[in-house]
């Protein structure tokens, strides 16, 4: 098993410098940071001539990823554009734990992707445990009682969730539990934020908060769990094992939970495995219409304004954790089937 | 089905979770909770305890510095009258008045010598920075020595670079020299720099660029002190009991950042959040219904179509006659009135709703008739009976192209018919803003000339000041000079005349008159074609009270901000 991993962690060595190369190349190209500079006007010509230069935006884009990459401390900028470099670089580069600073404020792209991240995992990780409790719930309830009344009602009732467009969601509760139930003069929940600034950044405001976000996250994430639930609980409870079980009277909570789920959960696995890094990307849209102060946004926020050392850090911390959660799913799966063997 | 056990198993795990991440969270308490209903006063003689007065302001974008001189957000400048006052700023007219000085420079009181070439600024004996330490001239040599230094990445090196020096004879006495005549030096002085906090750190670092006071100004010269920024989530300014002014009526300004539109309209109804700003005009109604009222703010802004009259334009475009049709042929009245719900009117000049523009001039009425005759006097007619008028072979077929803004698509789908119908034909094109606004060099579509007609809204430079360098002949874009912003191509040597004399004119009277001559030149060769005039929308709650706005220092009375009881 060790060699194993220590395999794929080499294998992964490469495939983050071609992943890390391409997404510059891409993002370098989704237009000029200094066009407007996030303000209402373009940037003053003398200024975006003079920042170019400062910020070394006018150099090849293979330069410019060689300085991200390993820095530029080993050189010298022209910062007074008297054709002459003549002050040293300072930045590290990603190699050395240097992401650069944001072209956005001037701060440590590590900082402001660190700034936001517990914000992103308080909203996904509760919002997948919601969805993945949920799921089972109605997979293995569904799968229990197939073609039932019951079965047909939640499939149908998590498809609707499913084919309507998160933001449709996130504004119809919005509307619904925030701006209509204070009309009609019901408690209702707030519409966007993490705390009243009345009351201050507590617990019991951040969980209150959080209620339509996660609920808007997981009304579209049930359906295709779910049913991916209860596909592999039905496989699993028409196998042999399973009569064999049953034939012996064992307990039919023992049957469901203990023999048919254990098994049911190694392709469920993977799915969750597959979906967990991504949790670090955020939610864009949802995020972005509660104003979750979390990773998607950010990464919207800091794309649109083309800011190369932020938004790349925060791809290439997805891209380590994909790797990474691979990894950790291979784990689990030789843990649950004995019969998987790593050589 | 499950067992009470694996329910309160899941339950118990979700929770723990949630409270583990939170405690991982940015542990920031903002402030300490109102005491809960129901619970007693600790000491019976206590007068009650107020409820704290905080207005909630929403901002969509979050601002990105909060050092004046490393931005070009709206966003951010707005903020500086709530924690860093001016030398100046302007009201509600957008007239301007002193606040670290004394009385506004003028040839009169000594202020700005008779040649324009030297300013002279008095400040008020009694300004303070929020720490205690005074401010005094140095801090404002020491501003437009930062502005200037070339290991500072600032946003923006104007108006401080067209300065020779920067003097303080004494510690209320700034003079300020040019080496010619200069204008807009209103422009100067805003976002004064606290020496005594960032020389220190300007000598260790060689540079302002990373100085924690950029996003969390421990010092600052306003009613408000910056307490605390949660990135993405909010910023917080509390009362500043050291203010040098009269001291402010609510205790704290919370400014939320909410990204969507309709997010923002949500939380202006809901109640969670007192001000806002950008109002779409189609929830202007929501609004009022709510009682919310919606204020309109003239800040410089006028959306405006800018003619390609480069190599790369429509042919058509370089006779006047033709930009004429345009002007006739679309009806720019109805999508002021339809699509901006009859909020506002077209714009005549680019410098509409100031002073600067030619009060004569009245925006090109609809009249096809016109246009139609305009275009067969030019010689395009509809030759080869396709619907599309042309000459000499070619189709006078324009692209439009703009950024990817609503209101600008809905604009380009009703012109295009509009057009239709006097034989010009339409290909639209909309792009990111980032993409829009690129450079010649970067091969930016506006800059390399991509398009016949682009539209953006936009202000003079340094508004109020109206100078611009859109229409100047050094800033046509070129291998050369790949930065320019003459993405019109055009060099029109009586408007390059003018703009440079208006450049050097520091008597207002004489300056409002070349404007309005440049104006004229612009608006009857139709250079510049407006579409609307593009106020600031602003949402204030009806609880706020003493509430004005201003189109350049928006928050400049703040500190007379209260609540309705």
């Amino acid at each position: 098993m060790t060699r194993y991993i220590v395999r794929r962690l080499l294998q992964a060595i490469p495939l983050m410098f071609f992943i890390s190369l391409v997404l510059f190349v891409m993002m370098r190209n989704m237009g000029d940071p200094l066009a407007t500079m996030g303000g209402r006007t373009m940037t003053r010509s003398e200024d975006r001539a003079r920042l170019t230069r400062q910020l070394g935006l006018d150099k090849p884009i293979i330069v410019q990823y060689v300085y991200w990459l390993i820095g530029n401390d080993w050189t010298k900028i022209d910062m007074d554009g008297n054709g002459v470099a003549e002050t040293p670089g300072t930045r590290k580069g990603i190699l050395r734990g240097d992401f650069g600073l944001s072209l956005v404020n001037r701060k440590s792209a590590m900082q402001v992707i660190m700034e936001r991240l517990p914000n992103t995992l308080i909203l996904m990780l509760t919002a997948e445990v919601v969805i993945i409790t949920g799921s089972l719930l109605i997979g293995i309830y569904a799968a229990l009682r197939q073609y039932s009344f019951t079965d047909n009602l939640v499939t149908t009732l998590s498809f609707i969730g499913y084919s309507m467009p998160i933001f449709f969601v996130a504004l119809g509760l919005m509307y619904i539990f925030s701006v209509n139930f204070k009309a009609w003069g019901l408690p209702y929940l707030p519409t966007v934020g993490m705390f009243d600034p009345q009351i201050g950044k507590t617990f019991w405001q951040t969980v209150w908060h959080m209620i339509l976000p996660v609920i808007t996250i997981a009304l579209t994430s049930f359906a295709a769990n779910s049913r991916y639930v209860r596909s592999t609980m039905l496989e699993a409870l028409s196998q042999d094992y399973i009569r064999t079980a049953r034939s012996k009277g064992l307990p039919r909570r023992s049957i469901v939970f203990v023999h048919a789920l254990k098994n049911a959960s190694l392709p469920i696995i993977t799915v969750v495995g597959l979906d967990l890094p991504f949790l670090l990307g955020g939610a864009i849209v949802t995020e972005r219409i509660f104003a979750w102060p979390g990773m998607g946004r950010l990464f919207l926020d800091h794309v649109s304004r083309g800011d190369t050392p932020v938004v790349m850090g925060i791809l290439m911390l997805i891209a380590i954790s994909v790797i990474a959660f691979q990894i950790i799913t291979d784990i689990v799966y030789a843990w649950l089937d004995p019969r998987i063997r790593y050589n | 089905m499950f067992s009470k056990k694996a329910v309160t198993l899941m339950i118990v795990l979700a929770t723990s979770l949630s409270l583990l991440l939170s405690a991982c969270g940015p542990k920031t308490p903002v402030s300490p909770p109102p005491p809960a209903a129901g619970t007693t006063a600790p000491v019976a003689t206590e007068a009650p305890a107020q409820p704290k007065k905080v207005v909630t302001l929403i901002f969509t974008q979050e601002p990105d510095t909060l050092n004046l001189h490393y931005t070009n957000m709206w966003f951010s400048a707005i903020l500086q009258q709530l924690w860093n006052r001016w030398a100046w700023e302007y009201d509600e007219n957008n007239n301007p008045f002193p606040v670290l000085v004394a009385e506004m420079p003028s040839v009169e009181n000594g202020g700005l010598s008779a040649d324009g070439t030297i300013l002279t600024l008095s400040l008020r004996d009694d300004i303070i920075w929020s720490d205690g330490e005074p401010i005094t001239a140095d801090d404002f040599v020491f501003t437009w020595e930062m502005a200037n230094a070339p290991t500072n990445t600032v946003a923006s090196a104007y108006p401080y670079s067209e300065a020779v020096s920067v003097e303080a004879p004494d510690p209320q006495t700034v003079v300020v020299t040019f080496a010619e005549p200069f204008a807009p030096w209103l422009y100067f002085f805003h976002g004064i720099l606290p020496k005594h906090v960032l020389q220190p750190i300007f000598d260790a670092e060689g540079t302002l660029d990373n100085a924690d006071w950029n996003t969390n100004p421990t010092v600052g010269a306003g009613p408000f002190d910056f307490a605390e920024w949660e990135s993405g989530s909010y910023l917080r300014f509390v009362r500043n009991d050291n203010y040098w002014g009269d001291k402010p009526k609510v205790d704290e300004i919370f400014i939320r950042i909410v990204p969507d539109d309709a997010s923002q309209i949500a939380a202006l109804t809901a109640g969670d959040g007192d001000v806002g700003i950008f109002i779409a005009y189609p929830d202007i109604p929501t609004l009022e219904g709510a009682g919310i009222n919606v204020v309109k703010v003239f800040s410089g802004y006028n959306e405006g179509w800018y003619f390609n009259m480069g190599q790369n334009g429509h042919p058509a475009l370089q006779d006047v006659l033709v930009r004429q049709a345009l002007a006739y042929g679309t009806d720019r009245f109805i999508i002021n009135q339809d699509l901006l719900l009859g909020k506002t009117v077209p714009a005549a000049t680019f410098w509409d709703g100031s002073p600067w523009a030619d009060p004569t001039l009245m925006a090109y009425p609809y009249d096809q008739q016109m246009a139609n005759n305009l275009l067969d006097q030019a010689g395009w007619v509809d030759s080869n009976s396709d619907g599309t008028r042309d000459k000499d072979g070619v189709e006078l077929i324009l692209r439009y192209g703009t950024t990817t803004r609503e209101i600008r698509k809905d604009t380009q789908a009703v012109i295009q018919q509009q057009l239709a119908e006097i034989g010009v034909g339409i290909e639209l094109y909309n792009y990111e803003s980032d993409l829009f606004f690129d450079t010649f060099g970067n091969g930016g579509p506006v800059a390399t000339g991509k398009y016949d007609i682009a539209e953006w809204s936009d202000l003079p430079g340094g508004f109020p000041d109206p100078d611009t360098a859109y229409w100047r002949c050094a800033e046509i874009p070129s291998d050369d000079s790949p930065q320019g912003v003459n993405w019109e191509f055009i060099c029109d040597q009586e408007l390059e005349d003018l703009f440079a004399l208006q450049s050097t004119q520091v008597d207002t009277a004489a300056r409002i008159e070349t404007f309005h001559q440049i104006s004229r030149i612009i608006f009857e060769k139709v250079y510049w074609l407006g579409i609307w005039q593009d106020p600031d929308i602003w949402a204030v709650g009806s609880r706020l009270a003493n509430v004005k706005l201003s189109g350049v220092t928006p928050f400049f009375n703040a500190a007379e901000w209260d609540i309705n009881p």
